[in-house]
């Protein structure tokens, strides 16, 4: 193992190569243009091809033109170049092709504050590109360590699944430095539970198969296997159609592929929660790493309170959510993303309150105000960050 | 089906889906032809296209591997596609004028500067014809379509002293070439060069769409009145022509362009570039 000090950009980078990546293609954009410059360099060491592309557009449609080919690759941006993946998006989506997509949330919306840490993308993530029928995974690391990790991880969802995954990180976790520990031979990837697997390549003639199941190698051209991959409702064999019924089972599989394997997919930490606690905090990212601290501060007074962090959002975990709680979902935004999931997924008789801040982490201080007052069944004071009564 | 389609082409996808008296097919069986001619079998060619009447009509014809990119951005997946596959295997596209010199200009130029290797087959009906015939930008000035019910107005980028052909030479297109459909094996010549240069290759293709184009811009849905159109203004390179006699738009046709294999094919300068950096870190 290699242990070092270093940043979620590297580890991001480190994570992709050990996951077999070959190919990246970005535009540059704080806070993630470290990625790409730490690609341009680690890459070519290990034989793979680094490019900045014209603009994100044309980024993850290289990306996913490489993956077509038989490369494992990734692509990296933030908000505004995130936006503008939604097309090469859709397509990846649609053509079931492997690949990976890191977002380094900042403030937005549009430009907004370039070097503050934000969560503004987390419904953008679930439905990246337009249309609907389908089913998008994303996970959301809070450490650099975790940055690592999933990002190995989101190759390997990525090749399972056929489908682009997206690392929803933030500011804090990519620019931040930590500890982070490199596994360097297979024994210790495996050991840290990593897990890689090759690309296949889909012999056909079924590339689009009407079924749920995984492990179905995608499309890779060049082999003359009469492949046939492309934006349209496909028949099982890739011709574009028009029939509807095509259509339905198109859309069932890219939708029940991942709903019907979401065990698969689900990650998340729960802490305190064994005596039922009257408040759960809920959060994923850099965010989670206060409101840890936070819970723990509450715990030490004697407060019945618990923390559930997300570590994939997409697709939502609502069976996680068994506590008749009052839930606090807390998160680098103002007008309240998670809070509605919570509340969609969580038992009847709870409440949900939201506490949003943005560019900025919420303190512990602020967390124990509300916490204490959440118990006590007071109002929670009106901030500019509150929004009561969800 | 005839020698070419039952050796290169899907029964499924024969006769096309495009209109009768469409120019499409002309195209395709050009580019199939010249296929054929350079000795290249079903495995050597991966064939890409994108959105519309081009896009629509010709993909997965091919008997081999068949990828459609959404609209414009083929461009820029095909850059990504050429860096994965061996260099031997080529990739062509039939793409659309909308296509090709709109909504995927900035990514058609890129590929040029980089020189990636390349062959474009620009099918220009003129203007947005799948979306039932709005004018785009090789429109010829004057002419209506359902969009310029008073006549094509904006400059274009075939007249007025613009060429897209030299606007993709100064970008670094290492092949150029023009002709419209109803020209004969000079133009399967044309496409065989583009085929064979290591580098980004286009072949502008002006053809007649009788369904929306004639029917607007000429009043007559007959092939014969479209045809004869194309005919009069099919001018090759070195012809003379009365240009004020004409006073219309005209296609100069021939090779406009041939720069082939004079330098560094993008893909292969990044593999080579590549394994110099990992020869040094080994
Ligand atoms: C992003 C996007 N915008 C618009 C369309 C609608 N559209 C479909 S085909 C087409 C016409 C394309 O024109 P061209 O490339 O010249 O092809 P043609 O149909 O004329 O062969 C358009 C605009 C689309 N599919 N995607
Ligand atoms: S609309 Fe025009 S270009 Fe399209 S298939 Fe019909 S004739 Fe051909
Ligand atoms: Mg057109």
């Amino acid at each position: 193992m290699k242990r070092t000090l270093d940043t979620g950009n590297a580890a991001i980078t480190e994570g992709a190569i050990i996951a077999g990546c070959r190919l990246f293609a970005g535009y540059p954009i704080t806070p993630a243009t470290e990625i790409a410059e730490n690609m341009s360099r680690r890459l070519p060491q290990v034989g793979g091809y680094y490019l900045q592309a014209e603009d994100e557009l044309a980024a993850l449609h290289i990306c996913v033109g490489a993956s077509l080919g038989g490369l494992k690759a990734m692509t990296a941006t933030s908000g505004p170049g995130y936006i503008l993946y939604a097309d090469p998006y859709g397509w990846a989506i649609g053509s079931e092709i492997p690949v990976v997509i890191v977002n380094a949330q900042r403030v937005g919306p549009v430009s907004g504050i370039t070097g503050a840490p934000g969560q503004g993308e987390f419904y953008l993530s679930r439905y990246p590109t337009q249309g609907g029928n389908f089913e998008t995974i994303v996970l959301a690391p809070n450490s650099v360590q975790e940055a690592f990790t999933l990002t190995v991880e989101a190759f390997y969802l990525a090749e399972r699944f056929r489908t682009p995954v997206t690392l929803l990180a933030d500011q804090l976790v990519t620019d931040g430095w930590e500890t982070l520990i490199i596994p360097e031979t297979e024994e210790e990837i495996q050991a840290m539970g990593l897990k890689v697997i090759p690309r296949r390549i889909n012999e056909g003639p079924e590339f689009y198969p009407a079924t749920d199941e995984i492990d179905i190698p995608p499309v890779v051209l060049g082999h003359n296997t009469g492949a046939a991959c492309s934006d349209w409702t496909p028949t099982a064999e890739g011709y574009d159609t028009e029939e509807v019924e095509w259509q339905h089972k198109h859309a069932y599989r890219l939708i029940y592929k991942i709903r019907n394997h979401k065990d698969l997919i689900t990650r998340y930490e729960s802490y305190f929660l064994e005596d039922d606690p009257e408040v759960i905090l809920v959060s994923y990212g850099s965010p989670s790493r206060v409101v840890k601290s936070a819970v723990k501060a509450a715990r030490e007074k004697g407060l019945k309170v618990g923390g559930l962090r997300l570590i994939s959002l997409w697709p939502f975990p609502d069976e996680i959510f068994t506590k008749t709680a009052k839930y606090l979902s807390v998160e680098l935004n103002y007008d309240g993303q998670l809070v509605r999931e919570v509340q969609r997924a969580m038992p009847k008789g709870s409440e949900v309150h939201f506490m949003g801040k943005c560019g900025e982490l919420p303190t512990v201080a602020e967390l124990m105000e509300l916490i204490e007052a959440l118990i006590k069944g007071q109002p929670l004071k009106a901030k500019p960050w509150e929004m009561e009564a969800w | 089906m005839d020698y070419l389609a039952t050796k290169y082409l899907r029964p499924r996808k024969i006769p096309s889906t495009a209109c009768s008296g469409c120019g499409l097919g002309q195209i395709h069986k050009k580019v199939v032809k010249a296929i054929d001619e350079l000795g290249l079998d079903v495995g050597d060619v991966v064939w890409g296209t994108g959105i519309g009447c081009a896009g629509r009509q010709t993909f997965a014809t091919w008997k081999g591997d068949n990828f459609a990119g959404t609209h414009g951005r083929v461009y820029a997946l095909a850059t990504g596609l050429r860096i994965a596959l061996p260099p031997n295997k080529k990739i062509i596209l039939t793409v659309g004028d909308g296509d090709a010199f709109g909504i995927g200009f900035n990514h058609l130029l890129n590929c040029a500067r980089r020189n990636v290797d390349l062959t474009v087959i620009v099918c220009d009906n003129l203007g947005y014809m799948s979306t039932g015939g709005q004018y785009g930008w090789t429109t010829p000035e004057g002419y209506r379509t359902d969009s310029s019910p008073y006549g094509m107005w904006e400059p274009n980028w075939m007249q007025g002293g613009r060429d897209v052909l030299n606007i993709l030479r100064e970008a670094g297109a290492t092949f150029l070439a023009r002709h419209t459909s109803i020209e004969g094996q000079e133009a399967v010549e044309s496409i065989k060069k583009a085929i064979l240069n290591k580098g980004f290759s286009l072949v502008h293709m002006p053809y007649p769409c009788v369904t929306n184009f004639a029917e607007r811009a000429l009043g007559s849905r007959r092939p014969a009145v479209m045809y004869k159109w194309f005919k009069e203004r099919t001018v090759k390179l070195n012809e003379r022509v009365d240009e004020k006699a004409l006073g219309d738009i005209y296609f100069r046709t021939g090779i406009y362009y041939d720069a082939s294999n004079s330098r560094p094919e993008f893909a292969e300068a990044l593999r080579n570039r590549v394994a110099e950096i990992q020869r040094r870190f080994r």
